[in-house]
């Protein structure tokens, strides 16, 4: 008799298993690994400051919105948002979602979220872009307000960048450095192991809310620092995806039938930047017309094709497309040198002069090179640029001094996929990194960045970015593109506009 | 002989005393860790409280104090940006590097100490050009290039080997043959020369009078003579390549100390700096301490006092 009781129980424990098996199975099968230049330096999601970091977090956590790879907003833990008056955002929550460890995502867990993001104690290194939110609010088990400090429109921007919604009780019982060990989440995919140093490891949520859950049983994030191995790793079939292709690869890399690279612009806006703020050193520079004259004398165009082998894209303005407020009809300054000069000549320069231009070296796609062939090109106006190239702990120090070169080339990355996050930090009057001052667009920032009706602040954003290039505080160049490598093993994979965030979501397994 | 080794660990301890000062002040002087802690839309405000936090912002020396007195305690500080313990950091990375060093210094030796005895048996022979025209290589050759031309050739082109990673033997190959080149062409060097040295010794003369088989002369009368400077270089070639891993991890992608201490010095993450270079300066000056305390077993006329 007690043999048959064991053996049954023995049968049906091997039933048991068999069947979730083959369901597991038939939700999610094979591996991925995707290889980067560098690796997170935490998995908990309010102690990270880096796109690695991110990329990680976005399979394992939720928020409550989210960003397409398109950049467009879509609802994720939130069903519905409005603003019910200029400072409190009301968000609803889906019900019925579950924590990797089963516990119930409710709206006192989103509150215990935002607070410890914004809590000094957490050392957030995002704390900055949630320091205006004033307080939370749990209405009811699936209600929310978020109230803030003053009219913030970009907040459902915040609430889907780094704003990862984390357990309460599950952090409270264990702490803070046990949560960092065993991270548990609500997103695609559950945490597995990190080997330091070397790779992160997750596999398939089953219980996932979302329409369907992960095709990719496991996946993996590995770092390999090299450009060369990495390509190699990529070409040997050991890794299924690589990030950050060079652009001299990519036609070596392209003729092997079974690798395809993936291009799209990125969010990081390359510019020669003018200090203003010195009038003796910026001397002609002081002279709308002869920094016009400058955006006509560099072409934009033959940077990107020779020196960027393609990477970039040419921009109008400092925005790139898929932040809030670019306006499209806004045509760049055409490559001109005879226009050039005679606005030279116009603001009583007509045989140029002599400046000098600074850069860092490595810090962005070919940056020194393109701050040559700038030299090189303004040369040919007259324009003697004297290169000065800093190290880069050296050139952040004298940028934030505002003692830099009066031309300088710089890159600024747009994470909230709004204008404010771009215009009011380069060109707001006394700004770390303005090097401008103009007391009228000083007003119409202000402005815009409190208007909480968009159709008034997109138009506020037209003007400010006509005057901004009329005004020409800048040379504007162009955004970096990104490429990946991608095997065939792989389909649906997508560069994420304006952003180095990966869209894992999607990902199949072909082979 | 025991004053002799407690002479030599205190000055072992003032050596690495020395080095933590020198690190702890070149580490400052690469700038405020915060600007890259923080992103660019930081302001001042959440600067100073990060400094604070971080204790960046008391004056160097007590800086250094607290970090004296917290090795003391056996607290190497906790990582900028992991938020862990860096000490356990690297101790976690420790294991590759000592299996990386060890696999690339047994490569070395079996190949360095026949092709340098064999050159010294036979100078100016074919074999003899062969061998050093070998080590004039393996010294000269970027070893960054190296690893790069061996993923090129055995991973990409022929499928052999796997190009980066930590796994099994098969990983452990390429990385170990970058990182031993160097010090495969160094040993082999310095064999044959220590060597022929030894050969042209009176002892080696009477040993062949005494009718004994080269092979004998060769191995058991000059081999061990010629050993002690061999010993002494690969002894520093071991400490070399235990803490200038760095290039051959970075290629490989290896998840070693040296790694990570260059990803900690990219970041400015002083604790876990400090302590990489700490724990491998330890290691180092440890090896030659032991190498010191060896020579006296191998050859007795070697006294201290």
């Amino acid at each position: 008799m007690k043999k048959t009781i064991i053996l049954t129980f023995l049968v049906s424990l091997m039933v048991f298993s068999f069947i979730s098996a083959a369901m597991a199975s038939a939700a999610a099968k094979g591996k991925i690994v995707i290889a980067q230049g560098a690796e997170t330096t935490t998995l908990d999601p309010h102690k990270g400051g880096s796109a690695i970091f991110i990329n990680a977090c976005l399979t394992m956590y939720d928020l409550l919105i989210r960003r397409t790879w398109e950049g467009k907003q879509k609802l994720a833990l939130a069903t519905s948002y409005k603003s019910i008056d200029p400072v409190t955002w009301e968000f609803k929550l889906r019900k019925g979602v579950k924590f990797h460890n089963g516990d119930p995502l409710t709206a006192r867990d989103v509150k215990f979220s935002y607070d410890r993001m914004r809590d000094p104690k957490t050392r957030n290194p995002f704390r900055v872009f949630f320091r205006g939110i004033k307080e939370v609010q749990v209405i009811d088990d699936y209600t929310v307000r978020v109230i803030t400090k003053k009219p913030d429109p970009v907040l459902p921007s915040r609430a889907s960048f780094a704003a990862f919604i984390v357990p309460e009780r599950y952090i409270r019982e264990h702490g803070d450095e046990y949560f960092a060990k065993h991270p548990v989440g609500s997103g695609r995919y559950r945490f597995v192991k990190w080997v330091k140093n070397d790779y992160v490891e997750l596999e398939a949520n089953d219980n996932y809310w979302g329409d369907r859950p992960a095709a990719i049983k496991t996946l993996i994030f590995k770092v390999i620092p090299e450009t060369g191995s990495r390509m190699a790793a990529l070409q040997t079939g050991e890794v299924d995806i690589a990030t950050n292709v060079p652009p001299f690869m990519i036609p070596k890399l392209k003729k092997d039938p079974k690798i395809d690279v993936i291009s799209g612009p990125s969010g990081r806006v390359i510019f020669i930047g003018f200090n203003l703020l010195d009038s003796e050193k910026a001397g002609p520079l002081m002279k709308k017309k002869v920094r016009q004259a400058l955006n006509y004398a560099v072409d934009k165009q033959s940077l990107i094709k020779h020196v960027l082998m393609g990477s970039g894209e040419q921009l109008a303005t400092p925005l790139i497309p898929v932040a809030f407020g670019y306006d499209p009809s806004i045509e760049p300054y055409p490559y001109d040198p005879d226009k050039a000069k005679s606005l030279l000549a116009e603001a009583g320069y007509p045989n140029g002069f002599e400046t000098e231009f600074a850069t860092g070296s490595g810090r962005y796609l070919m940056d020194k090179q393109i701050a040559e062939a700038i030299s090189g090109m303004l040369a040919k106006v007259g324009i003697k640029a004297k290169l000065k190239v800093y190290e880069w702990g050296q050139y952040e120090k004298v940028r934030k001094a505002h003692e830099v070169e009066p031309l300088y080339l710089l890159g600024w990355g747009n994470t909230m996929y709004d204008a404010d996050g771009t215009l009011v930090p380069l060109f707001i009057s006394k700004s770390t990194y303005s090097n401008y001052s103009n007391p009228d667009l000083d007003k119409m920032l202000m402005e815009a960045r409190y208007q909480m009706d968009p159709e008034k602040r997109k138009k506020q954003y037209e003007e400010i970015l006509e005057l901004i290039k009329d005004e020409a505080p800048w040379i504007f160049l162009y955004q970096q593109v990104d490429n990946y490598g991608v095997r065939d093993t792989v389909a649906n994979f997508r560069q994420s506009a304006g952003s180095e965030r990966m869209d894992c979501d999607n990902l199949i397994l072909t082979k | 002989m025991q004053r002799y080794i407690i002479k030599r660990f205190f000055q072992s301890l003032i050596v690495i005393l020395g080095i933590s000062v020198i690190v702890f002040i070149i580490t400052h002087l690469t700038g405020d860790p915060t600007d890259l802690l923080l992103p660019p839309e930081a302001g001042p405000e959440e600067k100073e409280l990060l400094r604070n936090q971080l204790g960046l912002d008391r004056p160097i020396y007590v800086q250094y104090l607290g970090f004296l007195k917290n090795i003391a305690h056996g607290d190497f500080g906790q990582s900028f940006r992991h938020q862990t313990s860096a000490f356990s950091l690297i101790i976690g990375a420790l294991p590759a590097t000592i299996e990386l060093t060890i696999a690339a210094m047994i490569l070395s030796i079996v190949i360095a100490l026949p092709v340098g005895i064999i050159s010294a048996i036979r100078p100016r022979s074919n074999y003899d050009r062969l061998g050093m025209t070998f080590a004039l290589l393996g010294q000269s050759i970027p070893v960054y290039w190296a690893g790069l031309m061996l993923i090129l050739l055995f991973a990409v082109t022929l499928g052999w080997l796997p190009s980066t990673g930590r796994g099994g033997i098969k990983h452990l190959i390429l990385p170990a043959i970058t990182l031993g080149l160097f010090s495969t062409a160094a040993i082999a060097r310095f064999t044959r020369s220590s060597m022929l040295d030894v050969l042209d010794t009176d002892y080696v003369r009477t040993a062949r009078i005494k009718g004994l088989t080269e092979y004998i002369v060769v191995l058991k009368h000059a081999f061990k003579n010629a050993s002690i400077p061999v010993l002494t270089m690969t002894s520093l070639q071991f400490g070399r390549m235990l803490s200038g891993a760095v290039i051959t991890e970075t290629i490989f992608s290896w998840p070693g100390v040296g790694r990570m201490a260059v990803q900690a010095i990219y970041n400015r993450d002083f604790p876990v700096v400090q302590t990489a270079v700490f724990v491998t300066s330890v290691i180092f000056v440890g090896i030659n301490f032991l190498v010191d305390i060896i020579y006296t077993y191998l050859d007795p006329r070697i006294k201290y006092k």
